[in-house]
C-alpha cells in the first residue's frame, strides 16, 4: 500500500489546458473519490496516475517514488475501467490471472490467487465462462477481481458502476466499500455521481473545469461548501440560490428581489447594500405560520418517505424538502421559515463562500 | 406396433394438410428473391456443369459422360497448372497478407501525413487489373522498364534480362504485380478490424504488464483472427481464380511455367475451342475451392466471437 501525491500536475492537449496545477495528497489506505461534471478532467487525472497519459507538468508520486517516467505496469497499480475492458477471448480465470501469468508466476500461485479473489467476489462458479456469457454485474465483478488478484499498492476506478442499472449500482457501491474496508488498499475512484461520492468516500475531491474546487470529508463539503459550484453540485435535491441585497438595521437581513427579507446570521463581514447570493438547502426550509417568506406552491412531488415541493417566490422556484406528507397542494399560499445559522452566503461575483 | 403407426398416420394427415397451407405462404413472399437467385446463380452453374459431360466440336456436341474427367487424369499440362496455381496462390497470398497487415498496423498509429499515405495505399485498388498487368510487364521489360537494370545493379541477377521470359522466374512477375494489386484489400479490411479494438483493452493489457509484442499476440491477434480467416478465404478464392494479370503479362508462358488453372481454362475454351474440357477443369477447381472454404469456415467457427 502507498500514498499518492500530486504536485502542480498539469495536462495540456495541444493549446488546450484540461488540468491546471492540481495539488492533492492521498493518504495510505484512503478511499478518495474524484467527482465533477462530465469533461472536468477526472479521467485524465486518474489516467495520469495510472501512467496511461503523460503529465504535461508537475510531479506524481506513488509512495515515495516519483513515477512520471515509470511505465504503467511498473507503477504497481490496478485499474477498473468503465467498459471493464475484459479480454473477450479469455475466460474469467484467465482474465483475472493474466497479469500474474505475464509476471511468470507459478501456476499454483496464480490459481490460488484467482480462486481467492473469485471466492471473495462470488465468482467461483463462473471461472470457465467467457466475458460475453456474463451479465453486466458479473463482468464488473470480474474487472474488480482482475484488479484484486494483482494485490496492487493503489486501486484506480474510472466510473466502474456507470454501465449498471440503478439497483445493481447501489448494491455494488456497498460491495466496493466493504471490499475496501477488508483490503484497506489506497483507492482513487472517479465518478460524476455525487451520491456515489458521498456514500463511498473517505474524502471527496470536487473538480470543475480542470481545477480542484474543494477537498474534504463528505459531510464537511455538504455543511461548508467552499463556493457555489460545490454547494450546487453536492446534495440532492440541490441547494436553492437566491440573489439578495444586504440591509443593515438592528440585525442584518437579506432582501430578495421581490422585497421579502430573510434574517442573516451575525458576525459576517457584510455592509449594507452588498449584493450576495443566499444558499438554502431544501431540507433547511420549513413550513411555519410566522415564516418570513411567502409564496405559492407550484408543484408537489410526494415520495412516500418524504415530500418535495416547489414554491414560487421572488420570481424563482424554491425547492422545499419535508419528511413525511407536507399537507400542501398546488395553488396553496404558504409561509416558509429558515434558521439563519443554516444559510450559506456567497459572493455572487466570485461564487466564493462568505464567512 | 403396426397398429400404433397407422393410427399416428391417420391422425397426422389432416393436420399436415392444414400445415402445408401455412408452410407455403412464406415461400410465396420469398419467391421473387428465390427466382432471381436461381436464374442468376444456379442456372449458369448448372449449365456450366452440364457442359463438362459433353464433347464440343465445330457445330455439334455429344454426351460423353465422365469422358472429360477421365481425360483430365492423364493430362500433364493440367497437373503442372495445378502446381502453378498452388504456388501462385500461396506466394501472392503470403506477401499480400503480411505486407497488408504491416501497413494496417502502421496506419493504425497516428503520424503526420497519415491521411495522404492512407490514400496512396489504397490507390492500386482503383487501377484496372488489365492496366496494372500491362504496366508491370513493361516495368519488367529491359528495353523500356527499369526493374531488370535495378535487379542487375543489386546483384540479384547476372544479366539485365526479362524475368518474364525465363521459365524458372517467370511466375514471380505476375506474383509481384498481384501483391502490389492485392495489398490494399488486406490493409483496408485489417485496418477496419484494428480500429474496432477498444483502446481500453490495450491499456488494461499495458497495466497488466504486457509488452508491445505480448499486446499484439494476446489482444490484437485474437481480435483480428475472425477477420483474418474470412479475408484469407475470400482472397484465396479470388487469387486462385484470377487470370487477368497472368494472361496479360505472360499468357501462361514461357513453356507453360505460368500456366495456372484459370489460364488453362481460358485457353481451352477460347483458343482450343474445347468448351467441354474447359468446363470439366472449371468444375475441378470449383470442387477444390469449396473444399478449402469449408475447411476454413470450420476453423473460423472455433475462433472468438466478441462481446
Ligand atoms: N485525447 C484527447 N485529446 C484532446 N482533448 C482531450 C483528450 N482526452 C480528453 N480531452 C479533453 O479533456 C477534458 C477532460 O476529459 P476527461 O478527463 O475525460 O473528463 P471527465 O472524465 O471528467 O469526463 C475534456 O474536455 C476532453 O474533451
Ligand atoms: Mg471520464
Amino acid at each position: 500500500m502507498a500514498s499518492v501525491t500530486l504536485e502542480k500536475v498539469r495536462k495540456d492537449y495541444g493549446a488546450v489546458r484540461v488540468l491546471h496545477a492540481v495539488d492533492l495528497e492521498i493518504a495510505d489506505g484512503e478511499f478518495v473519490v474524484l467527482v465533477g461534471p462530465s469533461g472536468c478532467g477526472k479521467s485524465t487525472l486518474l489516467r495520469m496516475i495510472a501512467g496511461l497519459e503523460e503529465a504535461s507538468g508537475g510531479e506524481i508520486r506513488i509512495g515515495e517514488r516519483l513515477v512520471n517516467d515509470v511505465a504503467p505496469k511498473d507503477r504497481d497499480i490496478a485499474m477498473v475501467f468503465q467498459s471493464y475492458a475484459l479480454y473477450p477471448h479469455m475466460d474469467v480465470s484467465k482474465n483475472m490471472g493474466f497479469s500474474l501469468l505475464l509476471k511468470k508466476a507459478e501456476k499454483t500461485t496464480i490459481d490460488a490467487r484467482v480462486d481467492g479473489a473469485a471466492k471473495r467476489l462470488g465468482l467461483d462458479t463462473l471461472l470457465q465462462r467467457l466475458p460475453r456469457q456474463l451479465s453486466g454485474g458479473q463482468r464488473q465483478r470480474v474487472a474488480m477481481g482482475r484488479a484484486i488478484v494483482r494485490d496492487p499498492k493503489v486501486f484506480l476506478f474510472d466510473e466502474p458502476l456507470s454501465n449498471l442499472d440503478a439497483k445493481l449500482r447501489v448494491h455494488m457501491r456497498a460491495e466496493i466499500k466493504a471490499l475496501h474496508q477488508q483490503l484497506k488498499t489506497t483507492s482513487v475512484y472517479v465518478t460524476h455521481d455525487q451520491i456515489e461520492a458521498m456514500t463511498m468516500a473517505d474524502r471527496i475531491v470536487v473538480m470543475h473545469d480542470g481545477l480542484i474546487q474543494q477537498v474534504g470529508a463528505p459531510l464537511d463539503l455538504y455543511d461548508r461548501p467552499a463556493n457555489m459550484f460545490v454547494a450546487g453540485f453536492i446534495g440532492s435535491p440541490g441547494m436553492n440560490f437566491l440573489p439578495a441585497t444586504v440591509r443593515k438595521g438592528g440585525a442584518s437581513e437579506a432582501v430578495l428581489a421581490d422585497g421579502q427579507a430573510l434574517l442573516l446570521p451575525e458576525g459576517l463581514p457584510l455592509k449594507g447594500g452588498d449584493a450576495i447570493t443566499v444558499g438554502l438547502r431544501p431540507e433547511h426550509i420549513r413550513l411555519a405560520d410566522d415564516g418570513a417568506l411567502k409564496g405559492e406552491v407550484v408543484v408537489v412531488e410526494p415520495l412516500g418517505l418524504s415530500t418535495q415541493f416547489y414554491v414560487k417566490l421572488a420570481s424563482q422556484q424554491l425547492c422545499v424538502f419535508a419528511m413525511g406528507r407536507a399537507g400542501v397542494k398546488p395553488g396553496d399560499v404558504v409561509r416558509l421559515a429558515a434558521d439563519p445559522a443554516s444559510l450559506h452566503l456567497f459572493d455572487p461575483k466570485s461564487g466564493d463562500r462568505i464567512g | 406396433m403396426t397398429y400404433a403407426v397407422s393410427e399416428i398416420r391417420s391422425v397426422g394427415k389432416p393436420h399436415r394438410k392444414r400445415l402445408s397451407h401455412v408452410a407455403i405462404e412464406p415461400w410465396l413472399y420469398l419467391s421473387p428473391a428465390i427466382i432471381l437467385l436461381v436464374v442468376v446463380l444456379l442456372v449458369p452453374l448448372v449449365i456450366g456443369i452440364s457442359y463438362s459431360f459433353r464433347k464440343f466440336s465445330a457445330f455439334k456436341s455429344e454426351y460423353v459422360g465422365l469422358g472429360q474427367y477421365q481425360a483430365m487424369l492423364s493430362d500433364q499440362v493440367l497437373g503442372q497448372a495445378l502446381v502453378n496455381t498452388l504456388w501462385w496462390t500461396v506466394a501472392s497470398l503470403f506477401f499480400q497478407f503480411f505486407l497488408g497487415l504491416g501497413l494496417a498496423l502502421l496506419l493504425d498509429k497516428p503520424f503526420r501525413g497519415r491521411k495522404l499515405v492512407q490514400a496512396l495505399v489504397f490507390l492500386p485498388w482503383a487501377v484496372p487489373s488489365f492496366l496494372s498487368g500491362l504496366t508491370w510487364a513493361w516495368l519488367f521489360n529491359p528495353i523500356i522498364g527499369p526493374l531488370p537494370h535495378w535487379l542487375f545493379a543489386l546483384g540479384l541477377k547476372a544479366e539485365p534480362t526479362n524475368v518474364l521470359s525465363d521459365p524458372s522466374t517467370a511466375m514471380w512477375g505476375p506474383i509481384v504485380a498481384n501483391v502490389w494489386f492485392g495489398i490494399p484489400f488486406f490493409a483496408i479490411t485489417l485496418l477496419a478490424a484494428l480500429k474496432s479494438i477498444p483502446s481500453e483493452l490495450h491499456e488494461a493489457a499495458a497495466i497488466d504488464g504486457a509488452s508491445p509484442w505480448q499486446r499484439f499476440t494476446k489482444v490484437t491477434l485474437p481480435f483480428l483472427a475472425p477477420t483474418i480467416a474470412i479475408t484469407v478465404m475470400l482472397r484465396t478464392i479470388w487469387i486462385a481464380t484470377f487470370a487477368d494479370l497472368i494472361f496479360v503479362m505472360t499468357e501462361g508462358g514461357p513453356a507453360g511455367s505460368t500456366n495456372t488453372v484459370p489460364v488453362y481454362i481460358y485457353v481451352s475454351a477460347f483458343k482450343s475451342l474445347d468448351k467441354g474440357y474447359a468446363s470439366a477443369v472449371a468444375v475441378l477447381l470449383l470442387v477444390l475451392l469449396i473444399a478449402y472454404a469449408i475447411a476454413l469456415i470450420g476453423i473460423r467457427r472455433t475462433l472468438v466471437r466478441h462481446v
